[in-house]
């Protein structure tokens, strides 16, 4: 029996390439995260591409070409092979008069670094798990790197489940596990290495250093306890608001009236917790919802929509599949509204509550954009609980959002009319 | 605890002070420290010698920073009631605190040289520098005290901490080593506080340094090996850890469990050379002790797991068997065991092994059968004997003689009724009346078995039926699909050439019938099963070139990719194989693996 030169025909390869390709990031897109990595990746090797603001839940139309769709193929990224007519009318109706919305063109892959501890520490940042799922290289920095001048070599700063104020995540009752100790270790060393007596004052320096990068231009991103505890740090540089449990001095008996706000990027007048063993950093969260409402059935938060061609830092930050997002809880679960600084724009909300869950202001030159909650697809994530396994949340709206960030440095500046 | 319970307030006499007190407590609970301040300052001046006032005011005074007002108070206390070491180390924190750091040292110091033999005093001077976080000074403290006369043990575990903590890894060690030297039943707790810090390489490995060293002076020492064998391993240093074993087992003429243990943890780490040495050290030192039939066992499961560690596999073509040696070891070991133990708890489940080994590696048959019907005879009714049965019946199948192994299935069946083994009974009588051609009371059996659709079978059962449903013709007596059938069978009896020309003449016969595709592809797995590897890729390529709208097409795909990979370690093709799926089988079942494959195979290092 003769059988076909079936070797030639299973290598061969696909037919002829059409010229741009559009990923679509609504319903349709089989992997939302990875998605971001690949028009990361395009930027990357130089092509430009094109964010569809609110068209299709935020789409990237890219040059095609084989090697484009290859690895998108590779990624699992679902994708559409446009000709030049198609790609055409996609702009034309994205840029159609009346319509909310943009072409944003993205050209630059900015350098990204994650502010984290080398030292694993028994709970998930959603952050870390949100670039390297989605394949975005990053570099990992922490204290040392910062007050050494490191910063300067990145356009992003991301950061997680952080404690700026110095009382290591106020996790006391976990005092004599391993992974404690090792951080205390490991940062009171680090504070007696650049001549400071207590970690708080490690801490306040890096938050310092952070802030003048954002103001000289660098964008921060910052989720859970990294957000509060960032402001708290700032605001307390003229007195001491860590219990002598963590420090071996008391706190300050008027840190409340010597609170300096001025130095904060994003809240205002808060109160800090003063006690060791709560939980808790500051009023600025407003907490987990009480008990009979803990249900990630109920718990939920809405973006706001904004104008893409005026307002389209907000608009890329917000780009999503779906205008409703399940809520999580975290250290930091939700921003407190009254203690936001006018100046910030808010981009969602738990409706009916005094509460902020996504935020974003210009500081300086450079952006801060602060996100509650600690993992959006882990309603309750505990200490020691395993890590989120991403790739069976492909398209989590809640980590589009920590992705949304990555690309809006690329994006060229435009002339704004405002 | 009652405020009023404690010595303190032995002294007071005035209930109104003891009011006053509370109130000042509430004070404080409340924030409002200038008035606590105010009553305590008060009740301190009316009761200068109470401990209780003099405490709290002083603890108030230091809660809201006013150190100067809290060191005067001690001068005070001291001037009246004469200066204790205790009150001179209060007043050298308090100092530390104002930010007076020299002055803060100075005390210290002269506390210590006004009792430079106190042990006690060194312990209180201590417990002041660590509350301050001052740890190096507390561990110049702590050496001190570990070298009086005297003083034994009782510093060490606190200092190695400090040594730890202040990153001196190689002191902390050897501190942890005076502390064994003493107490050898210290092992655990100094295992456990060693492992704080474990997670990070220098610690291990600067630990190890020091008490390797320790080990070569005093070699008898059986606290300092264990803790050798422990580093290592935690080092995943195995080869080290297992000599540290070994020499631990003679040094202590050990029944041999401590080396068993170990043996078994890095078997299970895969290091599969070491974890044999120390099994067959255990047999080869204490081949009387029970740890020996253990011992003899771990070996036969460690060579099974190398064996599909190491992919080890038979592929027959005619006559040529490949050598598969860890399967054959542990054949060997458990034919050793079979006869070194028979009354072992382990001997059913063993034998089993054997048969298992016999008819699916090795395809001995009568070996394999008379294994098996020894478990199944076996008047000890165990856990393996249903599946020994169960495998008997399969066996028979392999044999060919397919009435016998029905009715082993149909006596399962009608013994267990329900279950997992039930239902396998169940698919294989459905297999067993599909080889015999008899379609319909196969299609009636798979259909029971979808019914219930959690067993392990059931997926297999629905491809039966699929297989049944739309192959049927073209004559009454559905030749094509009998022969199919036939082909099945003859694959599963381990006769790929066989199975090859019945397909061939299948093809040749009814080119054009449904059936063409999945007599290729059964082809391509013969093909495949029989080392013709180039053949089974072009042959898997056919299927999916020939019947691209087949259910078949993305499987033939990917196994193909997978004999380009796997068996003709051609990594590129691969690739290309499993890109083809990708762009052409978009939403296929084995898009996912493919992808995963590519990543692995460019080096990508993500899933």
């Amino acid at each position: 029996m003769k059988y076909l030169p079936a070797f030639a025909l299973l290598l061969s390869t696909v037919p002829a390439f059409a010229q741009d390709v559009l990923i679509p990031m609504d319903e349709r897109q089989t992997d939302h995260l990875k998605a971001y990595g690949a028009a990361f990746w395009v930027i990357q090797g130089g092509e430009p591409v094109d964010w569809l603001l609110n068209y299709r839940g935020g789409s990237f139309l890219l040059p095609g070409g084989s090697r484009t769709e290859q690895e998108l193929r590779i990624r699992g990224v679902s994708f559409e092979s446009l000709g030049g007519a198609d790609a055409a009318r996609i702009i034309a109706e994205v840029e159609r008069e009346g319509a909310n919305t943009a072409v944003v063109r993205l050209e630059k892959a900015p350098r990204i670094a994650v502010y984290a501890p080398d030292q694993t520490l028994p709970w998930d940042d959603a952050v870390l798990l949100a670039l390297t799922y989605a394949e975005v290289p990053y570099e990992m920095v922490y204290d040392e790197e910062i007050l050494e001048g490191k910063l300067a070599d990145f356009d992003w700063l991301h950061l997680h489940h952080e404690d700026f104020t110095g009382q290591f995540g106020k996790f006391i009752q976990y005092r004599s596990m391993p992974w404690y100790v090792e951080q205390q270790r490991q940062a009171e060393e680090a504070a007696r290495r650049f001549g400071f007596r207590k970690v708080s004052e490690l801490k306040l320096a890096v938050a310092h250093t952070i802030r003048e990068y954002v103001r000289g231009g660098g964008f921060l991103f910052a989720m859970c306890s990294g957000a509060d505890t960032f402001d708290i740090a700032l605001a307390a540089e003229h007195t001491d608001i860590v219990p002598a449990e963590f420090d071996g001095d008391p706190v300050d008996p008027d840190a409340l009236n010597r609170l300096d706000f001025g130095q904060t990027t994003v809240f205002e007048n808060f109160t800090p917790v003063l006690n060791p063993a709560e939980y808790e950093h500051s009023d600025i969260d407003t907490g987990p919802p009480p008990p009979q409402l803990r249900n990630p059935a109920l718990d939920y938060f809405t973006l706001f929509e904004f104008s893409a061609r005026w307002d389209p830092v907000p608009t890329m930050l917000t780009q999503n599949h779906v205008a409703t997002i399940k809520g999580f809880v975290g250290q930091t679960t939700a921003f407190r509204k009254s203690l936001i600084k006018p100046t910030a724009v808010l981009l969602a909300e738990a409706p009916g509550r005094d509460e902020i869950r996504y935020l974003h202001t210009s500081y300086g030159e450079g952006t801060v954009t602060f996100y509650a909650g600690h993992d959006p697809e882990d309603y309750q994530h505990f200490v020691g609980d395993p890590p989120t396994d991403l790739a069976l949340h492909k398209s989590s709206p809640g980590y589009r959002l920590i992705l949304n960030n990555i690309l809006f440095p690329a994006a060229k500046k435009k002339q704004q009319k405002t | 605890m009652s405020l009023f319970a404690g010595p303190s307030f032995a002294q007071i006499a005035d209930s109104s002070a003891v009011g006053r007190f509370q109130l000042a407590e509430g004070y404080i609970r409340a924030a409002q420290f200038d008035r606590a301040l105010r009553l305590l300052e008060d009740l301190h001046a009316e009761y200068p010698d109470t401990p209780a006032f003099y405490d709290r005011l002083k603890s108030t005074y230091e809660s809201v920073k006013r150190y100067d007002e809290a060191i005067a108070l001690v001068e005070r206390r001291m001037k009246a009631a004469g200066s204790s070491l205790e009150m001179q180390v209060e007043k050298a924190r308090l100092l530390y605190l104002k930010g007076d750091e020299a002055a803060a040292f100075r005390l210290w110091d002269e506390a210590l040289a006004a009792a430079p033999k106190d042990r006690q005093a060194y312990r209180t001077v201590f417990e002041s520098l660590y509350a301050v976080r001052l740890l190096d000074r507390a561990i110049e403290v702590l050496e001190k005290a570990r070298d009086l006369p005297e003083t034994g043990t009782s510093v060490l575990g606190e200092l190695a901490y400090l040594y730890n903590m202040t990153g001196r890894h190689d002191q902390a060690m050897q501190a942890y080593l005076d502390l064994l030297e003493e107490n050898g039943r210290q092992v655990a707790f100094v295992r456990n506080r060693i492992s704080r810090f474990t997670e990070q390489p220098e610690v291990v490995q600067t630990s190890i340094a020091v008490v390797e060293k320790a080990v070569r002076q005093t070699p008898l020492n059986r606290a300092y090996r264990e803790i050798l064998g422990w580093l290592y391993t935690e080092g995943r240093d195995y080869r080290k850890a297992l000599d540290t074993w070994r020499a631990l087992d003679r040094i202590e003429k050990e029944s041999g469990y401590g080396l068993y243990q170990f043996a078994r943890y890095v078997a299970d780490q895969g290091a599969y050379d070491v974890a044999l040495e120390a099994f067959e050290e255990v047999r080869l030192r204490h081949a009387d002790a029970p740890v020996a039939a253990e011992a003899l066992l771990g070996i036969g499961r460690l060579h099974e797991q190398w064996a599909e560690a190491s992919g080890e596999r038979i592929a027959i073509d005619d006559a040529t068997v490949e050598a598969a040696p860890h399967y054959r070891k542990a054949l060997e070991t458990y034919q050793l065991f079979i006869s070194r133990y028979p009354n072992s708890d382990q001997y059913p489940e063993v034998l089993r092994r054997v048969g298992a080994l016999q008819r699916d590696v090795f395809f001995n048959l009568d070996a394999a059968e008379m294994a098996l019907r020894q478990v199944m005879n076996s008047p000890v009714s165990s856990p393996a004997t249903d599946q020994a049965e169960f495998d008997v019946g399969r066996l028979a199948i392999l044999r060919g003689d397919l009435e016998e192994a029905k009715l082993v299935f149909h006596r399962i069946l009608e013994r267990l009724r329900t279950g997992e083994l039930a239902e396998a009974a169940r698919y294989e009588i459905a297999r067993l009346h599909f080889y015999a051609g008899e379609f319909e009371a196969a299609r009636t059996l798979a259909e029971a078995i979808n019914e219930n659709t959690s067993t392990d079978v059931a997926n297999d059962a629905i491809e039966l039926r699929v297989v049944l449903i739309e192959n049927p013709g073209p004559d009454s007596l559905n030749t094509p699909l009998r022969r199919y059938a036939r082909a099945h069978l003859l694959n599963r009896q381990n006769r790929p050439r066989e199975a090859m020309s019945t397909l061939d003449s299948l093809l040749t016969e009814a080119p054009a019938h449904p059936l063409a595709d999945d007599a290729r592809f059964l082809r391509a797995e013969a093909l495949r099963m029989s080392g013709r590897y180039e053949e089974a890729a072009t042959a898997f390529g056919e299927v999916t070139a020939m019947f691209p709208e087949s259910f078949l097409a993305d499987r033939s795909l990917f196994y193909a990719a997978q004999v380009f990979e796997q068996d003709l370690r051609d990594m590129e093709k691969a690739i290309a194989a499993y890109t083809r799926l990708l762009t052409e089988y978009p939403g296929s079942l084995y898009e996912s693996p493919s992808r995963a494959r590519i990543r692995a195979l460019r080096g990508d290092g993500v899933s």
